[in-house]
């Protein structure tokens, strides 16, 4: 009799899997329960520290190089990073390699600037998309004008106050590279290796235990990952975001799969040996 | 933006979403509408992308300035498309061998220095100082040199797996395992936060300021299931793969 019922547990419609995680997670948007993302990972909390060394007025490069498919893991951690370099007084100067990324950071910069009552041109500029990115990146440690004569909208981006005495990586005191590719490597291997630029990454979840070894050897000086990263970089500026909030729906989801996990596993060895 | 676009975006994207996570439940046109749509409007924006973010501003442009250096690496890129051509095919190695070329003159040194020569010395660096270290930061440092030693035997494979090479593969294996748990781990973590970025995007979009679209879409699928359901009764359906 147990065993049958037993059986029948592990041959479940997997449909109702998806509609238990449909519930858990909407349950946790619509009702948070406020878990409190504690614990704050090394490799994010020097990412923070770095960036709060530095002195006002440094120029920082973004490279937000993610589009919507990674967007929800992202995002929030470049609201995070750009706030933190605004309140911090820093210079912001964006770039992307990735196309789909180009409507998402014209929305964050829409608002997250506004903040800090930040003015473009003055503060932080937005440099247009750029399809090759080894290509640009190795123009910049020369000349940034020879890739970046112009911002997003066409307009002389020597010019602009936000760019006086930037001239190539000898003038960027650190480069954030926000990225659902390959791109934090990329910046390692032709910025932070080569030139000496340091640079910090936020990547998604699945990529974060491969850059492990670029942290090891400091060629990265910090690391966020995932929504975690994004929820815990929330927490060292102190301000919530959207990352904190999906704390709470993605400890449900995990202990919901953990839960999963444990009682299928009872059930074959009770089916095995029992 | 008018409040109209903001709705009309609303329903836009919350219905797709939907659409697409409906074949969960079982296939349904709907989901083909959404699909279809995805791969069209896909196809149209990198078409745009390379139209006005790469054809127009380094070619185009240049060329209105009378910069004619820019033809040289026009016509290398316009030889790849030779190759579906027989008769003319082999022009398209003059493209191929100068981004062979470029390629690996760019890539070669700065990988090595980048995931070789420092990583080797990352991996060898902390035994410099041992007297100087932490009992931990020892047993952090044997670990991780441990470990590349024994993944490297794992797949050194010019010598039999036999005694203590074959014991050193073994705990390579447990190595590797763990980076491999620790990855998976990490992407159901990622995926979830994908799903719960759709999920709170519906959420949004559940407000009376956007007139309940996901309320709505969700019953009108619902209703269409239903129907579907009572419609074919008694008929046999071809399950979906598992």
């Amino acid at each position: 009799m147990l065993k049958e019922k037993l059986n029948a547990l592990l041959r479940i419609d997997r449909r109702w899997i998806f509609l238990g995680l449909t519930v858990v997670l909407f349950g946790a948007i619509m009702r948070p329960l406020g878990l409190i993302n504690k614990e704050i990972s090394k490799d994010t909390r020097n990412a923070y520290d770095f960036m709060e060394k530095l002195p006002a007025g440094s120029f920082v490069i973004l490279s937000l190089d993610y589009d919507p498919s990674t967007a929800p893991e992202l995002n929030p951690q470049a609201v995070a990073v750009a706030r933190h370099a605004f309140r911090k007084n820093l210079r912001v100067g964006v770039v992307t390699y990735a196309a789909g990324a180009t409507g998402l950071i014209e929305q964050l910069f829409a608002v997250v600037p506004a903040e800090f009552k930040k003015e473009y041109g003055r503060d932080y500029i937005i440099f247009p998309y750029q399809p090759s990115a080894v290509a640009a990146l190795t123009q910049m440690a020369s000349d940034l004008y020879g890739i970046y004569d112009k911002d997003k909208d066409g307009k002389d981006a020597k010019s602009m106050p936000v760019m006086l005495g930037v001239k190539n990586y000898k003038n960027i005191s650190l480069v954030v590279c926000i990225a659902g590719t390959q791109m934090p490597t990329y910046w390692v291997q032709y910025a932070g290796d080569k030139y000496g630029v340091p640079v910090m990454a936020g990547v998604t979840a699945i990529s974060q235990p491969g850059y492990g070894p670029y942290l090891q050897k400091k060629q990265l000086k910090g690391l966020l990952g995932g929504m975690k990263g994004a929820a815990e970089y929330e927490h060292l500026i102190d301000t919530p975001g959207k990352g904190t909030s999906g704390i709470d729906a993605l400890s449900l989801a995990h202990v919901m799969v953990v839960g999963l996990i444990i009682v299928s596993n009872i059930a074959m060895v009770i089916l095995k040996y029992l | 933006m008018s409040d109209t676009f903001l709705i009309a975006g609303a329903w836009i994207s919350a219905g797709l979403t939907i659409f697409l996570f409906s074949f969960l439940y079982k296939d349904n046109p709907f989901f083909k509408v959404a699909e279809h749509l995805y791969l069209g409007a896909g196809m149209g924006w990198w078409a745009q992308v390379y139209l006005y973010g790469v054809l127009r501003p380094k070619v185009w442009a240049p060329l209105m300035n009378h910069d004619w250096m820019v033809l040289v690496p026009t016509f290398l890129g316009l030889s790849l498309i030779t190759q579906f051509i027989p008769g003319i095919s082999w022009i398209s190695r003059y493209g191929f061998t100068f981004l062979m070329g470029y390629g690996a003159g760019l890539e070669l040194p700065t990988k090595l220095a980048t995931d070789f020569v420092n990583q080797i010395g990352g991996t060898i660096q902390p035994f410099v100082n041992v007297a100087g270290m932490s009992s931990f930061a020892l047993f952090n440092a044997v670990v991780i040199a441990g470990g590349v030693i024994c993944v490297l035997i794992y797949f050194f494979f010019s010598v039999e797996h036999k005694g203590a090479v074959k014991k050193a593969s073994n705990v390579g294996i447990y190595f590797l395992m763990i980076y491999f748990g620790a990855s998976f781990g990490n992407t159901v973590m990622a995926r979830f936060s994908l799903l719960y970025g759709r999920f709170d995007t519906l959420y949004t979009f559940s407000a009376s300021k956007y007139l309940y679209a996901t309320q709505f879409i969700l019953a009108g699928l619902a209703v269409y299931f239903i129907v579907h359901a009572l419609m074919n009764r008694g008929k046999k359906e071809i399950e979906p793969a598992q």
